[in-house]
């Protein structure tokens, strides 16, 4: 029988530890998925590994990876202010969606500018559409009690039909398109590319300011000290003065005005227009969940986390096209791994303990 | 019978269609819920149940072709498909559902995991592999299956009527055994079950297992009964359900009148194209968000007063659990 036993002493070395086993357990799920998927697993594991050096140039498929490390660690390391604080945020989705319409909308109020001089002010109103749209789950959740995991959800739906809606009717651009859009931005206006041919554009430096300054914020300010309280114990919260409902409102707003940053800068750097939600939506927001989970709710650890995942999302489409695997390997292994870290952080508190099973005695036994 | 008549009857049976799987998996759910579990993966409990009944349903429904044993030989014949037939894709369904829930309770009951991050882990699970297994399966882009008439009691599907005698059955047992007041006290209050001498993680894994089965049966009546199996075919249904339990306050007659409620008004919604066919397409995409919102609505009414919430929702809910050692 094996029972959890609460250990004496937890240092950095017994949650090292814990980490390390989870890679292995999610190296070896990774490997067995790419075993039943594929024809050739010997070569479709060693693909995955070293895509970036398949191709003719390593800088096209490592900016592909950097971009996705980008937009996730900054969705995660948002989320993570609310689930610090047990605040269910797992609308993202729909704050990344109603950041791309406010950037847009900004575009449209400031008379479609030519400039590139416009572009603050129009990620700042994709940064108000995120926060705006998730500060109704918090609303909701402050004054009538309900349950912002749900509403926050159901307004990812909304939000998603929201944008297809702008696309078909009043935003309508090109009617010869594929796919309905809206007309595009200036070239002018877009986020100029680092490094030609690659997807690094300077947009995603704005990405990184952002995550390093909540970083620091979280790190070494007063106000993460108490969502670290909020999180370990809420009582102390309270005694220590903190409002909860004010953690909410707090929580909600860093979060989707983050995931609205990532919206805006997609939309701009990224599509540079509008396009119905099907289209346009890659499940960031879904992502990042998982992410802010595989980090530890810790900004290094999201940030490590976000790059181990968007590697292995790249790489699975990279295997995908060259080996005919399809791409749901990548979700397979990024559960496997949320599971694998979920489980062995019990490891860091408690330890595993074998003892013999005690067999219940049916009343006295007859000792011959 | 006038046009309207058979309009209403139409869109009854709709509704009907909609509100099963809605039921089925807010039951499972309830009965989880009430041994003070929060499990958020019904979602993909219900499109691994979905995926596994249609893949039996389909290999029960034609004999396919046997040419790696004798080649040359290929024969595609359409057998009738019958009751039994049904039960069984029916329990492959739920055996798919229940194992998917088994991950589930091993990680949070086993392992003391974060109910709501294995939970939201178990939905992305649930819809990688049933798009992995289902692309593999019927290939990137097959065409439709279409799975033979199911069969019908009394005009309805088997299913309809098993869903609806299972809202006395599960009442029953939650409130008049003794095995429901075990499952209650867990969820009202771990600590002091345990100190009881019941084996709170036990119970709560066997209630998990059972809220699986029931979200693998309601998975497979939508592709059995309703529509075809597609990726993501359940449409955030499973989240559906989980807002039902708040809407019906954890009681198993108001689940049932919510939801037919929310078929209802589903139905309605999906009608509106014959009643209004002169509308535009943008303001039917606007209209498709309706049933989110009026979750949220709900959601708002049945909140805002806490005291039914506090009455009636299991005390120790989505609490981890840590016995003294």
């Amino acid at each position: 029988m094996i029972t959890l036993e609460r250990r004496a002493n937890v240092t950095h070395w017994t949650s090292l530890r814990s980490i390390g086993i989870a890679l292995i357990i999610t190296m070896l799920v990774s490997v067995l998925v790419l075993f039943i998927m594929s024809d050739q697993p010997a070569q479709a594991i060693w693909q995955m590994l070293t895509f970036p050096w398949q191709g003719r140039r390593m800088e096209v498929q490592l900016g592909l990876v950097l971009q996705q490390t980008a937009y996730l660690a900054t969705i995660a390391i948002g989320l993570s202010v609310g689930f610090r604080a047990n605040v269910w945020n797992i609308g993202a989705e729909g704050q990344f969606a109603l950041g791309s319409i406010g950037a847009y909308t900004g575009y449209l109020l400031l008379g479609s500018p030519e400039t590139l001089w416009a572009l603050p002010a129009i990620l700042a109103a994709g940064m108000i559409g995120g926060c705006l749209w998730a500060l109704i789950p918090a609303a909701l959740r402050v004054t009538c009690n309900t349950n912002e995991l749900l509403t926050s959800l159901m307004l990812v739906y909304i939000g998603g039909h929201l944008l297809t809606y702008l696309c078909i009717g009043p935003w309508k651009g090109d009617p010869k398109a594929g796919q309905a859009e809206t007309y595009p931005l200036p070239d002018s206006l877009r986020p100029a590319t680092l490094i030609s041919g690659t997807e690094l554009h300077a947009g995603l430096f704005i990405l990184l300011v952002a995550f390093i300054i909540l970083a620091a914020i979280l790190l070494f300010t007063l106000l993460g000290y108490r969502l670290r309280v909020a999180q370990h114990t809420p009582r102390a919260e309270r005694f220590a003065g903190f409002s909860p409902n004010n953690t909410v409102w707090m929580s909600f707003a860093i979060s989707g005005a983050m995931a609205g940053l990532a919206g805006a800068v997609y939309m701009t750097a990224e599509t540079g227009k509008l396009i119905q939600a099907e289209n346009y939506l890659e499940n960031f927001g879904f992502a990042a969940i998982v992410i802010a989970f595989l980090g530890r709710l810790n900004p290094i650890g999201i940030l490590l986390a976000a790059f181990m995942i968007s590697y292995v999302n790249v790489g699975a489409s990279y295997i995908q096209a060259a080996l005919r695997v399809d791409d749901s390997v990548a979700d397979l292994i990024e559960v496997a791994a949320l599971f694998s870290f979920l489980g062995t952080a019990t490891l860091d508190q408690y330890q595993l303990k074998f003892t013999r099973t005690l067999r219940k005695s049916r009343g006295p036994e007859v000792l011959s | 019978m006038s046009v309207d008549s058979i309009f209403l009857l139409k869109l009854l049976t709709a509704a009907i269609l909609l509100a099963t799987p809605l039921l089925l998996a807010a039951l499972g759910e309830l009965v989880v819920e009430k041994s003070g579990v929060l499990n958020l993966g019904v979602e993909g409990m219900m499109l691994i149940g979905a995926l596994f009944g249609y893949i039996a349903a389909y290999n029960l429904q034609t004999i396919t072709c046997l040419e790696e044993l004798v080649p040359g030989f290929c024969q595609k014949e359409e057998r009738v498909f019958t009751f039994a037939d049904y039960i069984i894709a029916l329990l492959a369904a739920a055996t798919a559902g229940a194992l998917l829930a088994a991950v589930f309770g091993f990680l949070t009951q086993g392992l003391r995991a974060n109910h709501v991050a294995v939970g939201l882990g178990l939905s992305i699970l649930g819809a990688g592999l049933s798009n992995s297994l289902g692309s593999n399966f019927f290939g990137v882009n097959y065409t439709s299956v279409q799975v033979a008439d199911h069969p019908e009691v009394f005009g309805k599907d088997a299913l309809v009527w098993f869903s609806l005698a299972a809202v006395p059955t599960i009442w029953y047992v939650l409130q008049r055994t003794r095995l429901g007041l075990v499952i209650r006290a867990v969820g009202e209050n771990h600590d002091s079950a345990y100190a009881l001498g019941y084996r709170v993680s036990r119970i709560r894994f066997y209630c998990i297992l059972f809220g699986g089965a029931m979200a693998g049966l309601a998975g497979a009546f939508i592709v059995l009964v309703h529509v075809d199996w597609k990726e993501g075919v359940t449409v955030g249904k499973g989240w559906l359900a989980l807002a039902l339990i708040l809407f019906g306050t954890w009681r198993p007659m108001r689940v049932l009148c919510g939801a037919y409620i929310f078929g209802l008004l589903w139905a309605s919604e999906l009608r509106l194209d014959n009643l209004f066919p002169a509308w535009q397409l943008e303001w039917k995409t606007l209209l498709t968000t309706a049933p989110y919102l009026l979750t949220i609505i709900v959601l708002v009414l049945i909140s805002r007063n806490p005291r039914m919430i506090r009455q009636n929702a299991p005390a120790s809910l989505g609490k981890p659990f840590n016995p003294p050692s």
